[in-house]
């Protein structure tokens, strides 16, 4: 059975980049380019992984999404992969120091630009434990 | 779904509480950069940043100094008949060509708003000796004097903090911060 991953990002050229990528690993990638859309296909359809942005919109609107599905209850057991090239973004801030690991609960964090390679591991893994979790649940 | 999204829906999705795509409703009419007190300053007037952005020229826009001059006195949002919110645009493409890390040379706008916001972050208030050399080294010698006998009268009437200003309990605004804006070595 195919995987459908969902990515919210509002960058049409990264977006497009990764798609393929995921696309050329079999993989089935939906794609919504503002955090408004994103919350609405996740409310309606059903997604393996969530793929997130931070920096969109207003500012970091990813964080504002991530917020909201960990208060979810049917969302909550989503695995989500953040994508950011916050580091670049907002480095102008505080360069060179890392990027808050805990500003809020998520599996994985992936700093743009990505290797193809790592990507597609991460997404594997994270998969994997989130039906490892839900079969232990079971 | 298509493929991919146009540069006026990708500047769209930035802005603020905007439905849809406000910009595709532009008439042209002008109302904005007639109204602007700074269009004479810019390479584009606000009504062509608005057609640039429809038309996609993605390169134009960000070279341009127009959302850099921009004073946000929003008076072109009172006035526009399409009710398109254009001061909101303006910072939006701040916002854009910032997270792109992509705008024209020898401007003061970038480097300022980099030197306000880290002032704002870690002293929780605006002391303006911080944030003049920013700016001031991109002036000529007699405007730079102007500035300096500016700041010293308004030192010697009081005008002016010798010291920033320190605020209440910083540690709970730096948190508070940090809940916005996700950085790194903070709380």
């Amino acid at each position: 059975m195919t995987k459908r991953l969902l990515m919210i990002d509002d960058d049409p050229d990264f977006v497009a980049g990764i798609k393929s990528i995921l696309d050329a690993a079999g993989f089935e990638v939906e794609v919504t380019y503002n955090p408004k859309d994103g919350l609405n296909a996740l409310q309606t359809k059903q997604y393996d992984l969530l793929l997130l942005d931070i920096m969109m919109g207003r500012g970091a609107e990813g964080i504002m999404i991530a917020r909201k599905l960990r208060k979810d209850a049917k969302l909550r057991e989503m695995p989500v992969l953040i994508i950011t090239g916050m580091r670049e973004q907002i480095a102008f801030l505080f360069p060179g120091e890392p990027v808050h690991p805990r500003f809020v609960e998520v599996d994985e964090l992936v700093e743009k630009p990505v290797e193809p390679k790592l990507l597609i591991e991460k997404v594997n893994s994270l998969i994997q434990t989130a039906e490892a979790r839900k079969a232990g649940k079971k | 779904m298509t493929d991919t999204i146009s540069f006026s829906q990708e500047v769209s999705n930035l802005l603020y509480a905007a439905e849809g795509e406000p910009l595709r409703t532009c008439i042209q009419c002008g109302t904005c950069s007639g109204t602007c007190p700074v269009a004479g300053y810019m390479d584009y007037t606000p009504r062509q940043i608005i057609a640039l952005i429809n038309a996609g020229n993605k390169e134009q826009v960000l070279e341009s100094n127009t959302f850099w001059y921009c004073a946000s006195c929003y008076h072109c949002t009172v006035r526009c008949p399409q009710k398109i919110n254009i001061t909101e645009l303006m910072y939006a493409l701040k916002r854009y060509s910032i997270w792109k890390g992509q705008h024209k040379e020898g401007l003061i706008g970038p480097t300022f708003s980099e030197a306000f916001v880290k002032m704002i972050v870690r002293g929780g208030r605006s002391f303006e000796p911080v944030l003049a050399p920013s700016y001031i080294f991109s002036l000529n010698l007699r405007e730079m004097l102007q500035e300096v006998t500016n700041a010293t009268e308004l030192l010697l009437k009081g005008r002016l903090p010798v010291l920033p200003a320190r605020i209440k309990r910083i540690d709970s605004f730096k948190r508070m911060i940090g809940r916005i804006i996700p950085m790194g070595g903070l709380e």
